[in-house]
Formats: structure tokens, C-alpha cells, sequence
């Protein structure tokens, strides 16, 4: 009698990793509890904005209070509606519909420190964004449509309009020092902006098209500097204030000016001030700080304080409300550690590993699962929480032109939504993967709280530089996500934390917390790996 | 007598608790050490030098916390709690022997967090701005102001503990249990911290356990903080105690 080998009758059961998320996800909706705590992630990350919300205070009373117009500088309302700062001394004539004005800018340097705390360092003599240049502007009122071209304290030349614009020059003649041609065309309502050293060979920066630009629009030579400040000790302490910045400008020539006009010069600010002859140029004077225009020999010595950018509110009301959507983050966070550690509890991890004996798919499966989870529970909590939050904000004060009303399907409005929900899909892995690291929930959820959560105090306390580098590198960076203030570039500010202001742009932020996530998922399939269950 | 020893025991036998006392410590020492390190005081400025030398206790109560709630719920999760109140019939016992264990437990870790926290402030402080130049006294424990600072952050981590302790009695499972606590400690402060609410913030600098309980390592500038240093403190027994009742509520009243 030949043996004949075995096979079982039974067929072998399929071993794909959709069976495994399909296990997974069914032990995760069969557990009652866990399926009351994701409700629970919805209904907090929707409940805590809008608490948090209705108890802002109106946007008035926070200036008064906060001085949210910073700086000393005031708002004007943009061409585009939003608000902007526009302040600078202005040397000026009108320009026809097609015509150029160029001027060789001989010295740029700033002036005037503001007085400081004793020990302070002072401010870099020219402020790195202070202005001196050419400008083509629609009228001399504040927020009026404008294009550009000049050097600045350290970013080379440049050219800006509209406010919200801004190009670079050529960096090679980029040093203020070195003498600098500056050239404005205007033909209808496009302008182009020129650089040069010699006067010769003329390179193009760029060319705007400004809607609207009337016929008699204002051509010539301006000067501002932006307000300084340096943080001091820590949390929300700061020092500076307004500076000036001076330069001399020669060799001005206008082309398509009304003939036997001269030159005048205005200093934005206060538009309505007399006129006075000083040194045989017009002068609208200010009364405040010192500006002022000399005029010898064919060249203007132009001194100016000030700025012609966007307007940035130091305060992110949605930011601030979104904070509370760190309720329901908690909650995330254990109900990653939980998803795993309560197998350890009841030892149905030997069950599992049992069944799928490659430990790293089910730890993987596992993180999708409860990803996905948090994911839809916190998208639906701050979806309902949007909306709302943005109304009650408006219905406070918090409009325009300062503060901008967000559709939820605007470009901001869907980042903050989704990146809320991001974050919580972010958290709860790394909960899960201090769980399977720590097989305890409470060191898995104090430890990820420790990683996430707890930057955002320390952040409030420390000075800020090191508040900055920690909410660059820990998980926490992932809230930038949730910023409604939009930052440009060319805008000096002090990115606080205590003005829920974050250093990484949103979706870097969130690259830090996926990497952290990552990495965690990855040490926690190792040691899975490496133990006994 | 008998059932604090048994606690002691049991405490005693788990590698976690040595690591978590050892992390009261470290990371209290660290984040002061580096808080000390990392500011500035540049001519005048408003900062208080034995909170910042005490910063750490904010990361530390963590570890706290952790232990506190692992010395109730690891019981819970092993089915371990039955035959403690076999041995212990009288509950009322057993929730004080843990709390009474917890308590030198915290009170020996937390002194030399603190006393650790304090050494780096005292070292590296003046070299920030924060010295006799400035009007900021070195820091010292002959120091009025300064030993109820210290004196007081060894406190404030034990009423911390005794409100996991309290927290974890009531609700029995860790994750939930330590979410609460840390979601009480460490959230409300943050609200406070950026509220565009000037109502909200006043209520909970005053009311919060973390932000309550720290103003006893106020030093300076008492007069004008929202909350006095030893009111602070009893806002934080308050919160301790009520937690404690919550937990001993439930355990009387529940099967465990």
C-alpha cells in the first residue's frame, strides 16, 4: 500500500490585505465604544470652533485692546478689496496714457532708530523690505492702483504692484549700494518696470496690467520704510516702531508729463496738509515723523516711513477658534492607542498575528482603518463647524477688508476643513503606533499628547526663536493647516505663536507630521516584529 | 497599614513605574534646563525667573499623570482590582493606601525634579539678562518668594497625581481616563493662552487646574496675576478633590 500525502478538502483561505482591512474594520465597528468615541471626534471637533467662536469679542474692541492695526500704520482698502498699507513720501507729476519715467538712485540708507529697552540690539540701519523707487499710481489716495520698481534695504530690486504683487530683479545688481537705474513705461494701462547699471542696457523685471488706470495717473519717485520690531524675553513681548529710510535720486526724467508742471511731494498719510514751498518744490507736508523732500542741484533727497504692502492682521480669529478642535484631537489620539493596546488586553493580538502572520500588514491595515476613521469623523466635525464659525465671526466684526470671509469652498476654507481632518488622520496613527510601541494606552496617549499638543504650551512661553524651531519640528507643526491669514512675502512680521502664527507654510507642516507618523508606524512594526505577543 | 504596603508592593514590582518616575524628573529638568537656557532678558522685561526656572513641571506632570492613572487602570485591565478589594474589603481603604503610595511617590520625585529645575535656573539665568544688574535677585531657597514656588510645584505635582488618581478611579480605562486628565490639564491653558475672549481668559486663568495651580510659582508682579499663588493651589485641591470623591463614589458603588 503506496502513502499518499494529505491535502485538505478545505480551501486554503485568501491572504490579501483586503481581507485584513476588512478584518480590521470590522473589529473596529463592532466595539461600541469605539464607535461612540469617533461620533465623539465629530461632534467635538464640530462643537469646540463654535464655542470657541461665540465667545470672541468684537473685532473693534480687540483693536482697542490688542491695537490690532500694528505698527501705527493705517488701513486703506486695495484694488482688490482687501486691506493694505500704503504709506510712503511721494515726489510727483502726472503722467499721460503712454509715457516713461526713469531716475538713477545714488544713495538708499535708513535713518532714525526707534528708541528701545537699554541692551537691545538696534535695528539693521536700512530695514530689510524699506522702499525707494519709482512708482506709476492711479491717484494719491491711499489704496489707490499702483505699479513699481526699487530697490529695497535687502532684497534687491524689485518690482511690485497692486500690493499683493511682487517680482524680482536681477540679483547680480541687487546690493543698494551700487548705483541704480530705475525705469517705469506706461502705455494705457500696462506698465513695465526696467533696471539697470549704466543707463544703457535696460533689463525688463516685469510688467502689470492695473485695471482702471486713469488717463492723468500720478508718475514719480517714493521712499517708505516698514515699521521694526524684535521680540524680547519671552511670550509676547516685543520691542520697535516705526523707522525712516532716505534716499537721493538724480537724472529724473519723465516723458509724457504735462509740460511746465513741477514735481510734488506728498506724504500719503495726511493728504490734506498745506502746501509749502521748500526749495523750490511743492511740499504737502506731514506733521509726524520728519519726512521730507530736498531738491539740489537736479536731484531729490526723499526721506520716508512707512509701507505699500498688504495689510496683515496679527490675530487669526478662525485659527483661534479652530484650537478647539483639540478636543476631539484628544480623543482621536486615544482612540489610536486603544485600537491597538486593547488587543494586548485581551490578548486577541495572538489571534491576530495568528491569522496574518505578517505583522507589519496588520499594523498597517490597523493604521488605515483608524486613519480613515478619524479622517471622515473630524472632516464631518469641521465641515459643520466652518460655516458656522465664519458667521459668528462676521456677525462680531471680524469683515472685510481686514479680515477676509471664507467660503468653506474657497482655496483657504477647503485647507482648513480637510487639514483638520488631516491632522486627526496624522494623530491617530501615531497613536497607534505608540500603542503597539507601548502595548499601555495611558504612556501611548500621554505620549503622543507629550508630541503633539504640549509644543503649542511651551510654544507660549518660550522666546521666540526656540518657540519656532520647536513648532517647526514636532507634530505640532501639522496646525498651520488650520491658518486663515494669508502671509506674504514681502510683508516683514513676527510670526508668533502667541498670535497662532506657525513657521512652516500649512502643507509642510503637515509633511512634518506625516514623517513623524511614518516614522513611529515604522519603529512600531519593528518592535512588533521583534516580540514576543 | 497593611493595604499601603500592598500598593507599595505592587507599585514597586512594575518596571513602568520606575520609568515614570524617572521620567517626573528628567523631563521636568529637562525643559527647565532648556527654558533657562533659551530666554532673554534684555533690559526690562516682565518674565518671572523661578516660573521659568520651573517650566519643566508642565512637561512633567505628564509622567505624573501617566503613573497615577496606571497605578488604578493597569489593575482594571488585568482583572488584578478583584483581588485587591478581596484582600481589602474596605474601599475607602484602598483608594487612600494608593493615594497615600502616589503621594511619596510624587513628593520624592518631585523635589528632585524641582530641586534639579531650580539649580539649572540658578546656573544658567544670570547669564541671560536675569541678574543683579537687572534687579532680579539669583535665585535661592532663603528666598521667601522662591521656596513657596518650589515648595509649591512639589504640591502642585501631587494634587496633580491625586486628580489622575481620582480621574482613573471613576473611569477605569487608561486611554480614557488619561485623555481627560490631559485634555483638562493641557487644552483649557491653551484656549486661555489665545482667547480672543478677555472674559474667557480671566475665567480660565483663575479656574483651570494647570493654569490655577501654577500661579504658586508666581515670584513677581503678585498683585497683578488673576489668581493669588495659595488660591491658585486650592483651586487645583479643589479640582483634586473632587475627582478623588468622583473615583471613590464609583468604586463604592460599582462591581468592580
Amino acid at each position: 500500500m503506496t502513502a499518499t500525502s494529505y491535502a485538505s478538502a478545505v480551501k486554503p483561505g485568501r491572504d490579501g490585505f483586503g481581507s485584513l482591512l476588512r478584518a480590521e474594520w470590522t473589529k473596529f465597528r463592532t466595539v461600541r465604544g469605539w464607535l461612540i468615541a469617533a461620533l465623539a471626534v465629530a461632534g467635538l471637533t464640530a462643537v469646540g470652533p463654535i464655542w470657541l467662536a461665540g465667545t470672541a469679542i468684537n473685532s473693534t474692541e480687540l483693536c482697542t485692546r490688542y491695537q490690532c492695526e500694528v505698527q501705527g500704520q493705517a488701513v486703506a482698502t486695495g484694488p482688490s478689496g482687501a486691506a493694505v498699507t500704503d504709506q510712503f513720501t511721494f515726489v510727483h507729476q502726472p503722467i499721460a496714457a503712454s509715457g516713461s519715467i526713469t531716475v538713477r538712485v545714488t544713495s538708499f540708507h535708513g535713518s532714525s532708530v526707534p528708541s528701545l529697552p537699554p541692551g537691545l540690539h538696534p535695528a539693521p540701519t536700512t530695514e530689510p523690505w524699506a522702499k525707494a523707487g519709482l512708482i506709476i499710481t492711479a491717484s494719491t489716495t491711499p489704496g489707490s492702483a499702483y505699479a513699481a520698481v526699487m530697490l529695497t534695504g535687502g532684497h534687491g530690486v524689485r518690482m511690485q504692484y497692486d500690493y499683493t504683487h511682487d517680482l524680482a530683479g536681477n540679483e547680480l545688481v541687487s546690493a543698494p549700494a551700487e548705483i541704480q537705474w530705475l525705469r517705469l513705461t506706461r502705455s494705457g494701462n500696462t506698465i513695465t518696470g526696467y533696471e539697470s547699471v549704466n543707463a544703457r542696457q535696460w533689463t525688463t523685471i516685469g510688467t502689470a496690467v492695473l485695471a482702471g488706470l486713469p488717463p492723468a495717473a500720478q508718475a514719480g519717485m517714493f521712499v517708505t520704510s516698514p515699521a521694526f520690531s524684535e521680540p524680547i524675553g519671552s511670550g509676547d513681548d516685543t520691542a520697535g516702531g516705526p523707522t525712516r529710510a532716505t534716499a537721493t535720486f538724480s537724472q529724473l526724467s519723465l516723458r509724457g508729463g504735462v509740460p511746465g508742471r513741477s514735481w510734488i511731494a506728498t506724504g500719503l498719510r495726511e493728504a490734506t496738509a498745506s502746501l509749502q514751498p521748500v526749495h523750490g518744490i511743492k511740499v504737502r507736508r506731514r506733521s509726524a515723523s520728519g519726512d521730507s523732500v530736498t531738491q539740489t542741484a537736479g536731484s531729490f533727497t526723499v526721506t520716508g516711513s512707512g509701507d505699500i504692502a498688504p495689510f496683515e492682521p496679527l490675530v487669526d480669529p478662525v485659527r483661534f477658534a479652530f484650537i478647539g478642535t483639540l478636543f476631539g484631537l484628544i480623543t482621536v489620539i486615544a482612540l489610536g492607542a486603544v485600537f491597538i493596546t486593547a488587543e494586548y488586553r485581551r490578548a486577541l493580538i495572538r489571534t491576530t498575528v495568528a491569522a496574518s502572520p505578517r505583522r507589519g500588514r496588520i499594523l498597517l491595515a490597523k493604521a488605515i482603518v483608524v486613519a480613515a476613521v478619524t479622517f471622515v469623523a473630524a472632516l464631518i466635525g469641521a465641515a459643520i463647524a466652518f460655516p458656522v464659525v465664519e458667521h459668528k465671526l462676521y456677525d462680531q466684526g471680524w469683515k472685510p477688508p481686514v479680515w477676509h470671509v471664507l467660503a468653506l469652498t474657497s482655496g483657504t476654507g477647503l485647507r482648513i476643513v480637510l487639514g483638520t481632518a488631516a491632522i486627526a488622520a496624522g494623530a491617530a496613527v501615531l497613536g497607534l503606533a505608540a500603542g503597539a510601541a507601548f502595548r499601555r494606552s495611558a504612556a501611548a496617549v500621554t505620549a503622543v499628547i507629550g508630541g503633539v499638543i504640549v509644543p503649542l504650551i511651551l510654544a507660549q512661553l518660550l522666546p521666540l526663536s526656540p518657540a519656532q524651531w520647536l513648532l517647526r519640528i514636532t507634530p505640532a507643526a501639522a496646525f498651520s493647516l488650520q491658518a486663515s491669514v494669508q502671509r506674504y512675502p514681502q510683508v516683514s512680521y513676527i510670526c508668533a505663536p502667541y498670535h497662532e502664527c506657525y513657521p512652516l507654510a500649512p502643507w509642510t507642516g503637515f509633511a512634518v507630521l506625516t514623517a513623524w507618523a511614518v516614522v513611529a508606524l515604522f519603529g512600531a512594526v519593528y518592535l512588533l516584529r521583534r516580540r514576543d505577543v | 497599614m497593611g493595604a499601603v504596603h500592598a500598593e507599595w508592593t505592587k507599585l514597586r514590582t512594575v518596571a513602568s513605574s520606575g520609568w515614570l518616575a524617572l521620567a517626573i524628573v528628567a523631563l521636568t529638568v529637562l525643559v527647565s534646563g532648556i527654558t533657562s537656557d533659551v530666554v532673554r532678558c534684555p533690559g526690562s522685561c516682565s518674565a518671572d525667573p523661578a516660573r521659568l526656572s520651573l517650566a519643566g513641571v508642565m512637561l512633567g506632570q505628564a509622567a505624573v499623570i501617566g503613573l497615577a492613572v496606571l497605578l488604578v487602570t493597569a489593575e482594571y485591565s488585568t482583572g488584578m482590582m478583584k483581588v485587591t478589594l478581596t484582600a481589602t474589603p474596605r474601599r475607602e481603604a484602598v483608594l487612600a493606601a494608593k493615594s497615600a503610595v502616589l503621594t511619596a511617590v510624587v513628593l520624592v520625585a518631585g523635589t528632585v525634579a524641582v530641586a534639579g529645575s531650580l539649580l539649572a535656573g540658578r546656573l544658567l539665568l544670570p547669564g541671560n539678562g536675569f541678574d543683579v544688574a537687572h534687579h532680579f535677585a539669583t535665585l535661592s531657597l532663603l528666598h521667601g518668594a522662591t521656596v513657596r514656588a518650589a515648595a509649591g510645584s512639589v504640591l502642585y505635582l501631587v494634587l496633580v497625581g491625586l486628580l489622575s488618581l481620582g480621574a482613573a478611579t471613576a473611569l477605569r480605562d487608561s486611554a480614557a481616563a488619561t485623555a481627560v486628565v490631559l485634555g483638562l490639564v493641557y487644552v483649557l491653558p491653551l484656549i486661555g493662552d489665545v482667547t480672543l475672549s478677555p472674559v474667557w481668559q480671566h475665567r480660565i486663568e483663575r479656574w483651570t487646574p494647570m493654569d490655577a495651580g501654577l500661579a504658586i510659582q508666581a515670584t513677581r508682579n503678585l498683585s497683578r496675576l488673576p489668581i493669588g499663588p495659595w488660591p491658585g493651589l486650592g483651586v487645583l485641591a479643589v479640582w483634586a478633590a473632587a475627582a478623588m470623591l468622583a473615583g471613590w463614589l464609583v468604586l463604592r458603588l460599582r462591581d468592580a
